[in-house]
């Protein structure tokens, strides 16, 4: 067998020799644990950027065509209309694609996965190298628009044709655009190499006694999520090749003009990005379910019916695309269908919900960072959630589409749900990725400043948007009825400026703690997870020997032992770990 | 509350090391090969899809028994279906250590060719007489349907090309995944084309 | 790697034989001047046919583990989704 492929070594877990070289080691490394840190590095550069754009989005919202220092050289500093829209889709575009997704699957998933299971890699280490390295002509391509002549894409993230499909529209709508579809189609590259080897490795190569039913959360979410990739991904890339044939082929599979049809666009990019919401939400659900288990000192309530909501969140996410679509001239009946199935996901995410908050009670809680940042993303999520079943009802979404509730929604779910999500993982798992602790001040210091702004940027949109204030709007206030929410915007872009620089404490401390942070302990949160049954940072193959699991992940507070917490793998005298693995297909 | 767990402690247990096996026998690559075969089916989806809601709220559209060659591509089809049997059957002997199962990799490889040359023959026919992609959406959907199939039945012959090599190499005499593996794209890229054949010129 | 009963003929040649009648009798009730609708369902049902034919015997599926199918199979309960609901909304939207 070729040794590439032959990941698989004597004891079945994977793994590979230690490199030696600088390259080997850090650059062009196959190691999950090196894979997943580069995707947090870029990610998080990527964050600065896309902040960087809201900002901007911000000030024009609150000070229309006012000149900007620095910025719009050739209009005087001032951002003209066709910048605006520059500025919202390369600031959703870059959020979405090089934020959030890379993020959670890219640096959570590639880092945590091999580790919570028991093995030491993924299935396919090299097939993971690639995969991160094809994100680099991705961010290149992408960034390159900044500087070509017409600039970045504008026809929002959502790139609806005609707008997208033809060169001449807007300035971005030449090179700029092209070089945007080119750069998510290395984009969706990068992911189905990712989420075959993620799917896989969590299948095949789980250590002895974790069946599926003992797998934490973390990586149920990851393995679900993985899976809409898989299956929704390639519709997107089928899109996409259609508008690049539209742009340069002559083509009119878009352009009515040639008997095309803008709408097809909007199905099968919809089809995709609809599950691509899941994928952005579903992990940080898990990591959210196993940092509240953890510093709540309790098991995880209702494990699962957790287990089958993410499952039936993810199903029927992949029924629920044409809510997007509600103003497309839709026949009402199916969208009574759409408007059907978007209601009943409601119904796992709330059970979801409760059981987070049935986990909290009564719990013996610590607020530790990690743990503010989980039971923001529940609150968060909560009203970003509930936001999102009025513009699942087509009836309202007719006049709250396309207006500032949407903006306000999607970041509920996205800021206030996946990033706290996000910021939870860092502050638990930052131990184990680089041996260190970060600092605990600092990191509640982020978090109240980030959470407390953050509402203030963003509930007041739910104003704005029942008032009728359209985005992708460089100048609302031209419209008399908008003028007077001027105020609100302005007090809304201080708060982001603030937002903005309270992240700078998260790199602060993060830069900081890198290199002068406490060295941490193997498992300093006493928790139950296989990843802290290893040192931090875990050797170059994750474990001295392979753990054997006798457990689910969630014994916290058990009658058995003594301290609150009983790990997956701990062997128990006397006590009943039940050692025979139930069948196979459990 | 007790101290950090020792990371040796494990080893005090009497079970082997060892992985769940859930689908024991099931190798890593084939299950991987499953999963990029779905996701492959995906693609196509969204092109087929975007063919049939064109054609059928198109007011017009070619009848096309007319416009194309059926005959040619129904050769073609079969010549398709032969190299499918030759890629079973060559895999089939190198499970049972036959080594005659090197030709029937090169055989493959030969039709597959043979299958992607037809198809040129028939764009350049369809091209000389006015029908390119920019034309119509008749020629939109045809062109970049059977484009995409033809770039995945070429990236197989390179495959199968490849796995031929390394098994005139003596490659997989102990173990024939490696000739398995590309048979599973290459019997998808089959099924695929018979779908096309039938919506592209048969409907 | 190994399948259970690999050391059974398999009916690769039959599976041929059929494959090549099934795409004979498409390309004959394609040319027959019946009923459209008729004839659409029929050539659907002769491809679906012979696609199950590939997948079952060539590709293994009868003899491997029923995950391999489940993998195979789900995305095409996504494809008959999308299919249906798009053809619904080109039809019932006036476009």
């Amino acid at each position: 067998m070729d040794s590439e492929t032959a990941t698989i070594s004597a004891d079945g877990h994977g793994g590979h020799p230690a490199p030696t070289s600088f390259w080997r080691k850090y650059i062009f490394s196959v190691d999950h644990k090196v894979i997943g840190i580069q995707f947090l590095f870029t990610s998080l550069f990527f964050a600065l950027i896309g902040g960087a754009l809201a900002m901007l989005i911000r000030t024009q919202l609150a000070w229309p065509f006012r000149e900007v220092p620095g910025f719009f050289p050739t209009s005087g500093g001032v951002m003209l209309p066709e910048a605006y829209i520059a500025m919202v889709t390369m600031h959703g575009t870059i959020m979405i694609f090089f934020v959030i997704i890379p993020i959670l699957s890219g640096a959570f998933g590639n880092f945590l996965i091999p580790l919570m299971i028991g093995a030491r890699d993924m299935a396919f280490p090299r097939l993971n190298m690639y995969s991160y390295w094809i994100m680099v002509p991705a961010f290149l391509v992408m960034l390159a628009a900044f500087f070509v002549e017409g600039g970045t894409a504008a026809a929002g993230w959502t790139s609806y044709p005609p707008l997208s499909a033809l060169a001449d529209m807007v300035p971005g709508s030449g090179m700029g655009q092209t070089l945007w579809i080119v750069s998510l189609l290395l984009v969706g590259t990068s992911s189905l190499m990712g989420a075959i080897n993620y799917i896989t490795t969590i299948v095949l190569m789980r250590a002895k006694g974790l069946t599926t039913f003992r797998l934490p959360l973390t990586i149920w979410a990851l393995f679900i999520t993985a899976i809409l990739v898989l299956l929704a991904t390639p519709v997107l890339t089928s899109a996409l090749i259609l508008l690049l044939l539209d742009r340069g082929m002559g083509t009119h599979f878009f352009l009515p003009d040639g008997g095309g049809n803008p709408i097809l666009w909007q199905h099968l990019f919809w089809f995709y990005s609809h599950p691509a919401v899941y994928i952005m939400i579903l992990p940080a659900m898990g990591i959210t379910s196993d940092v509240i288990s953890t510093f709540a000192r309790k098991p995880l309530f209702g494990y699962r019916p957790m287990v089958y909501s993410i499952m039936a969140i993810a199903g029927l996410g992949f029924i629920v695309w044409g809510h997007h679509m509600f103003v497309s001239g839709m026949s009402p009946v199916l969208g009574v269908t759409f408007m059907t199935s978007t209601m009943m996901i409601a119904l796992p995410s709330a059970i979801k919900t409760f059981n987070w908050l049935g986990t909290l009670w009564g719990g013996n809680i610590h607020f530790t960072s990690a743990m503010l940042n989980a039971i923001a993303f529940v609150a968060m999520f909560i009203i970003g959630g509930l936001t999102g079943v009025f513009a699942a009802a087509t009836p309202v979404d007719i006049f709250i589409h396309d207006t500032h509730w949407i903006v306000g929604h999607i970041h509920y779910v996205l800021f206030g749900g996946s990033l706290f999500g996000v910021f939870a993982g860092l502050y638990y798992w930052f131990p184990k990725m680089f041996g260190r602790m970060m600092d605990e001040r600092l990191g509640k210091i982020h978090f109240a400043l980030t959470f407390i702004t953050f509402n203030l940027v963003f509930f007041p949109m739910f104003i704005l948007g029942a008032s009728g204030m359209p985005r992708r709007l460089a100048d609302p206030y031209q419209y008399e009825f908008l003028a007077p929410l001027q105020g609100l915007n302005q007090f809304m872009t201080y708060s982001a400026f603030v937002l903005f620089l309270s992240q700078l404490i998260l790199i602060g401390n993060f830069a900081w703690s890198l290199f002068r942070g406490r060295q941490a302990a193997a498992n300093p949160w006493q928790a139950n997870t296989l990843e802290w049954a290893t040192t931090s940072p875990p050797p170059h193959d994750n474990f001295e020997t392979i753990p054997v699991v006798y457990r689910g992940a969630y014994e916290y507070a058990s009658p058995l032992i003594a301290e609150d917490y009983l790990p997956q793998h701990r062997w128990l005298d006397g006590a009943t770990p039940t050692t025979v693995p139930q069948p196979a297909g459990d | 509350m007790s101290g950090t767990m020792s990371v040796g402690a494990v080893r005090e247990h009497p079970l082997p090391e060892g992985t769940e096996q859930p689908f024991p026998g099931l190798s890593t690559e084939k299950f991987a090969v499953w999963l990029f075969l779905a996701s492959e089916v995906m693609f196509f989806a969204g092109l087929i899809v975007a063919y049939l809601t064109i054609r059928y709220s198109s007011p017009s559209w070619p009848v096309v028994s007319e416009v194309l060659n059926v005959p040619l591509v129904a050769a073609n089809t079969f010549i398709l279906i032969v190299s499918s049997v030759t890629m079973v059957l060559a895999f089939d002997r190198a499970e049972r250590g036959e080594a005659q199962f090197r030709y029937f990799l090169l055989a493959t490889a030969v039709l597959g060719t043979i299958f992607v040359t037809i198809q040129a023959v028939e764009w350049a026919e369809l091209m000389g007489e006015g029908i390119h992609i920019s034309t119509n959406l008749f020629g939109a959907t045809f062109y970049t349907l059977t484009g995409f199939h033809g770039a995945h039945v070429s990236g197989g012959v390179i495959w199968v090309l490849i796995v031929t090599i390394k098994a005139f190499r003596g490659r997989y005499a102990k173990n024939p995944l490696g000739v398995e593996l590309v048979g599973l794209y290459w019997h998808f890229v089959d099924v695929v084309w018979i779908i096309l054949f039938t919506i592209l010129y048969l409907i | 790697m190994a399948t259970t009963d690999h050391k059974q003929r398999r009916p690769y040649l039959q599976v041929f034989a059929a494959l090549t009648v099934l795409t004979a009798i498409e390309v004959g009730v394609a040319a027959l001047a019946i009923d459209k609708t008729v004839q659409i369902v029929v050539l659907l049902a002769l491809a679906a046919a012979k696609a199950t034919l590939v997948a079952l015997f060539f590709m293994h599926l009868r003899y491997d583990h029923h995950i391999l199918a489940i993998i195979g199979g789900f995305p095409l309960l996504l494809v008959v989704i999308m299919i249906v609901i798009l053809m619904a909304d080109r039809v019932s939207s006036g476009q």
